[in-house]
């Protein structure tokens, strides 16, 4: 069991990136020059180094909607609540920061065995619940009984959580299905949450978690409110009473502009240029975020099933126009035709980016030798940007002689329409997808299952099944640099098959008034948290 | 048809010259664009994102670049090929149904007329909403779906015409003389009721411009990258505190098409002393 | 006319029935249902196919849509909508904060439009012909042409983000009280009020109109009666049963334009529930909602049908079509 110690500054060296500000690190991480003005950036903790107001009321306009939330019966439950940032109310294990590094939360260490399949958890012992109970090892092994319940549970846990049992007043041990070295980033899965112990049905009806914020009113679909926590166990909350509003597909920027929010979160790149003259507003733009991923389908008679063809349309795309021309060359960064995200330590940049002279000389080899029509490509408005970025792109390709139209499906049903009729053809259509940045095993997991068809990512063939062996070996691995090596590789495996291609990546970006301090962008936009925040 | 000669019908009033003139302009404008629109439609043209007007980009270009003239051109050939392809077919196929239910009444005028009243009583975003949903946001898809969407008001007006023909003289006349009923509805009552059918045309026409522009707008209309002057609004939206040219120029188009359309057809309904105002539902 | 009212009773019914096949029709072409909404992308990772065809069944979608249908529409003629798929509400209690919602924006258009209306297709129909005439008429058509959600972003933009009079997305609780509500419907109400009451006046202007022609009114005139008296005491009553139908029309008519216009606001009514009962999959929400705006328009002109054949001892009847 001695293999790994849980502490975040051995397992993962992140830590040496503390020396760093975050305005070098991002320079450091984007292909190309990127030059970034104080003003973009400017991190209000770094400025005065004031010390914290308490009081104040603070209104977001959220950013994604929960497809989960339908009613007032189940809107404080952690899977079923309005908004997904499930860290206002509860806490988890662990956390993911901005850096996608990850920290304890309820949980102080982590070891797992050799086989990295049972892992044993030190919680913490001074966390209150809302009402006032204090959190013990029993709820967390409650918690967890709910998560990985295979009617009532969460899916990640499901899949990966076998048993859960106390060990001692403040261990908990994790018997896990599959290996998985990296299971302390899905102890931070929002909806693993810790709640106070109770029969499954009933868990979590309550809204009583441990964190910075308690419930104080729902309005179904559309807004909660919460209010302090006074009793919290962690630093803050500053802010007397928290709100947020979820908006269905509204534009919010007349919200802000009126004075309706605070803050916005997931702000549409073109905007960022108007906000940052608008006066007194920050703007904050993290170090990754969602990529766009476009499938390949694979079958008889579908131009993709030849690998050159794929690898023809990678090459052949423009990303750094659209990082320029969509992005404003600052909030986004440059995919590598994996599910990594260029702010992970593991991640190996895709080179040349593009080749537009190899992309004709590998469709001439494929039978092209005048170009390509490709498919009609779907897609759906995830993200408020994506409009654009599809059109810079399928102009890109044109100067290898591609030809690629592009059409809007509406949001609702496009998932089903994206993965067509399984019984009937098995046919994927050629469409995107969102895919959000987590960790190295999560993000090249999404390649990794067998019959992994509903993206038709990879088609019955020895390299697919090599990637697999690779990914099964990396979660036996314990060392971090070994597993380093064997995620290079998978990455090679993928650059050079190309079973997807993703088209580029964008960093989750947030504007807020100046009398806001102590809130940062996040990655992953469901993990920003509130309790540091206070208004001067 | 009728005494007077079509010019002083369309200028019968300073009102409807205008109309007439705007819808001229639109019209012509729209068939002329790919003889005079200086760039593609989704080509990249500048390294200048949301510039206005220069000479080489005579209103300015996009947020991403695309030569804005250009786009508003083409959007107007879409949203007016649309518009006015749905509304012709609403109104031929529907006046040809009305009509025929008109003359030869009975079970089958009853079933016309339930049917038609079926479809009034769904809201018209609700059935467009679905369609969109089930069939995709193609170039057909909302034609037909919009010519749907207008048949049975159209119907309902041209029927109402009808009747008021079907007791007159001439068509017992046409029966007696051994026309088959189909040789009537055609060839006596439809050119009888052809003044109304242009009206309605035209009413349905400018209904469809707004509704296409509406559906673009609530995302349900025609797919970006095709221009279209309601998407043109709603992609713009988030620029209009610095570029409101970008929101204005399509609103300000589909509105002056749509006037243009609704003066033209009431002077024309006055002149011909039709109530233009009936039944626009 | 007891038959005839009965006959135009039983005829309502009939097309409300088709009104609910044609829409259950529908929604069932539509790709995907209520679970594949439920489900997200990480789900659909990690979840078998065995799985999810279970929760499809603990959801009840596997039912074949004929049974679905007769289901609902045995509990719909009772006054039970349904249950939502996903966590089984009640059908009515979803939608019944945003039906009151909806109502009293229509009200409040309602209230406002048909007097202004009146007004102006009475004076309009009045000078017809005249300068009075072609200057409103046009103004009322201009406000006619330009579309409703440009309209409504201008107002935001001038009443909520310049001059801070309104709020510039409605964010009032769905069960706000009635004065919150009121606070917030203005801006919605004058966009429809714009658009729509151009259409209503000139439907009223006709049928000031075909009043004014009648014979009695030139008898009256002949007879001396003040112009005024002729207007008000005669003519206005009498235009009354020509512009029913037209009134029962606008508002038949306000539903797809509230559809839009509680989109572009954020209004909480039952356009926007309808909207998202359509992304969600609910089709017996979707059902519930239409059925009850079909129930809306269907009955307006029943109404409408019935105050003439009632009132009106000449049955006009090829003009009420």
């Amino acid at each position: 069991m001695k293999n790994e110690k849980g502490k975040p500054k051995k397992e993962q060296n992140m830590e040496s990136n503390s020396g760093l500000s975050r305005r070098e690190f991002i320079v450091g991480t984007t292909a190309g020059v990127i030059t970034l003005s104080l003003g973009d950036l400017l991190l209000p903790s770094l400025g005065k180094a004031a010390t914290p107001q308490k009081g104040g009321k603070l209104v977001y306009a959220g950013s994604y909607k929960n497809s989960k939330h339908k009613s007032a019966k189940n809107a404080k439950h952690p899977y079923y609540g309005i908004e997904i940032r499930t860290k206002n109310t509860y806490n988890q294990l662990t956390w993911v920061d901005e850096n996608l590094n990850v920290v304890p939360e309820v949980a102080t260490a982590w070891e797992a065995n050799d086989g990295q399949d049972v892992w044993e958890v030190t919680i913490r012992q001074d966390i209150q619940f809302h009402d006032g109970r204090p959190l013990t090892v029993e709820d967390v092994v409650a918690s967890y009984n709910l998560h990985k319940d295979t009617k009532l549970g969460t899916s990640f846990a499901k899949k990966l959580v076998d048993k859960v049992e106390k060990i001692g007043a403040d261990k908990v041990r994790f018997y896990l299905k599959t290996p998985n070295s990296e299971f302390a980033w899905n102890m931070a899965e929002y909806r693993q949450v810790i709640m106070p112990a109770a029969p499954l049905e009933e868990m979590g009806l309550s809204g009583i978690g441990s964190g910075p914020f308690k419930f104080a009113k729902v309005d179904v679909g559309r807004r909660v409110i919460y209010e302090a926590n006074e009793n919290y166990w962690g630093q803050g909350p500053y802010l007397d009473t928290l709100e947020c509003v979820n908006l269905p597909g509204m534009d919010p920027l007349n919200g802000y502009l009126s004075g309706q929010f605070d803050v916005l979160a997931s702000v549409d790149p073109s905007l960022i240029g108007q906000l940052q003259k608008t006066p007194k507003t920050v703007i904050d733009i993290s170090v990754a975020g969602d990529q766009i991923l476009m499938v390949l389908p694979k079958y008889e008679g579908s131009p993709f099933m030849d690998k050159r063809v794929r690898q023809a349309l990678s090459l052949a795309l423009d990303r750094e126009g659209i990082i320029r021309i969509v992005y404003g060359g600052k909030a986004g960064w440059i995919s590598n035709d994996s599910h990594m995200a260029a702010t992970n330590e593991d991640f190996l940049p895709k080179k040349p980016i593009r080749d537009v002279e190899k992309a004709k000389q590998l469709l001439a080899e494929a039978g092209h030798p005048d170009g390509i029509t490709l498919p009609t490509f779907y897609y759906a408005p995830y993200v408020p940007e994506i409009t654009r970025v599809l059109s810079v792109a399928a102009e890109s390709v044109k100067a290898a002689g591609i030809t690629m139209n592009i059409e809007e499906r509406p949001m609702a049903g496009y998932r089903k329409w994206r993965v067509e009729d399984k019984e009937k053809t098995r046919k994927h259509r050629f469409a995107m997808g969102p895919v959000g940045p987590r960790n190295p095993a999560m993000n090249l997991f999404r390649m990794a299952r067998p019959e992994y068809n509903e993206s038709g990512y990879w088609h019955p063939c020895a390299e697919g099944d090599t990637y697999i062996a690779l990914y099964k070996k990396a979660m036996r691995t314990g060392d971090p640099m070994a597993r380093r090596k064997i995620y290079h590789e998978m990455q090679r495996l993928l650059q050079e098959e190309v079973p997807a291609i993703f088209l580029t990546g964008r960093r989750e970006t947030i504007a807020f008034r100046s009398n806001v301090h102590g809130l940062k962008a996040h990655p992953q936009h469901w993990s920003m948290r509130f309790m540091e925040v206070w208004k001067s | 048809m009728s005494e007077k000669s079509i010019i002083s019908v369309l200028t019968s009033s300073p009102a409807t010259t205008i109309g007439v003139l705007l819808v001229t302009i639109h019209l012509l404008s729209a068939l002329l664009a790919p003889l005079y629109v200086p760039y593609g439609v989704t080509e990249l043209a500048g390294p200048s994102m949301l510039a206005p007007g220069s000479p080489g980009h005579l209103l300015g270009t996009d947020v991403i670049g695309r030569d804005y003239l250009t786009r508003l051109v083409i959007g107007g050939r879409t949203s007016i090929f649309v518009a006015m392809l749905g509304a012709l077919s609403a109104v031929v196929i529907g006046g040809l149904i009305g009509v025929s239910a008109a003359y030869i009444g009975g079970f089958y005028d009853d079933a016309i007329m339930r049917i038609v009243d079926t479809k009034l009583s769904i809201p018209g975003v609700l059935f467009v909403a679905l369609c969109v949903v089930g069939f995709g946001r193609s170039i057909p898809v909302l034609t037909i779906v919009i010519a749907i969407n207008y048949m049975p008001g159209a119907l309902r007006i041209i029927r109402s015409q009808a009747l008021t023909q079907v007791p007159l003289d001439y068509v017992k006349c046409a029966r007696l003389r051994g026309e088959s009923k189909l040789a009537v509805i055609i060839r006596e009552l439809c050119p009888n009721v052809m003044e109304v059918v242009v009206v309605e045309f035209a009413l349905r026409m400018s209904s469809a411009i707004l509704a296409v522009s509406a559906l673009s707008f609530l995302g349900l209309g025609i797919s970006p990258p095709t221009p279209d002057w309601g998407l043109m609004v709603y992609e713009g939206i988030r620029q209009i505190y610095i570029a409101p040219w970008l929101v204005l120029l399509p609103a300000f188009l589909i509105s002056t098409l749509v006037i243009g359309l609704n003066f033209a057809t009431d002077g024309l309904a006055n002149a011909l002393g039709l109530d233009a105002a009936r039944g626009l539902y | 006319m007891l038959t005839a009212v009965l006959r135009r009773i039983g005829l309502s019914l009939l097309i409300l029935f088709f009104v609910s096949v044609l829409v259950f029709l529908a929604t069932e072409v539509l790709p995907g249902d209520a679970l594949d909404v439920f489900l997200t992308a990480d789900d659909l990772l990690v979840m078998e196919p065995e799985q999810i065809e279970a929760l499809r069944r603990d959801f009840g979608l596997d039912k074949p849509a004929i049974w679905r249908f007769i289901e609902w529409l045995s509990g719909a003629v009772t006054g039970d909508f349904g249950v939502t798929f996903i966590d089984k509400t009640p059908v009515s209690e979803v939608i019944w904060d945003p039906l009151l919602n909806s109502l009293l924006l229509g009200l409040v258009i309602t209230i406002i439009a048909v007097p202004v209306a009146l007004a102006i297709g009475s004076t309009t129909g009045y000078y017809r012909g005249r300068k009075p005439d072609a200057v409103v008429s046009s103004l009322a058509i201009i406000g006619y042409s330009i579309p409703d959600f440009v309209i409504g972003t201008l107002l935001i933009i001038f009443f909520a983000v310049w001059i801070p009079l309104f709020p510039a997305l409605i964010l009032v609780f769905a069960d706000a009280s009635v004065w919150e509500l009121l606070k917030v419907s203005i801006m919605p109400a004058i966009t429809v009020i714009i658009g729509h009451v151009a259409h209503l006046s000139r439907l009223l202007r006709a049928g000031f109109i075909e009043a004014m022609n009648c014979e009695f009114i030139e008898r009256a005139r002949l007879s001396g009666v003040p112009e005024k008296r002729i207007v008000f005491r005669h003519a206005l009553p009498a235009s009354v049963i020509p512009s029913l139908n037209s009134v029962a029309l606008f508002i038949a008519g306000l539903l797809n334009g509230l559809i839009v216009i509680e989109k572009v606001f954020g209004y909480p009514g039952l356009g926007l529930q309808l909207i998202e009962a359509v992304d969600k999959r609910e089709v017996h929400v979707v059902q519930a909602i239409t059925l009850l705006g079909a129930v809306l328009v269907i009955g307006m002109n029943l109404l409408a049908d019935l105050s003439i054949i009632i009132l009106d001892p000449r049955v006009r009847s090829h003009k009420n079509e």
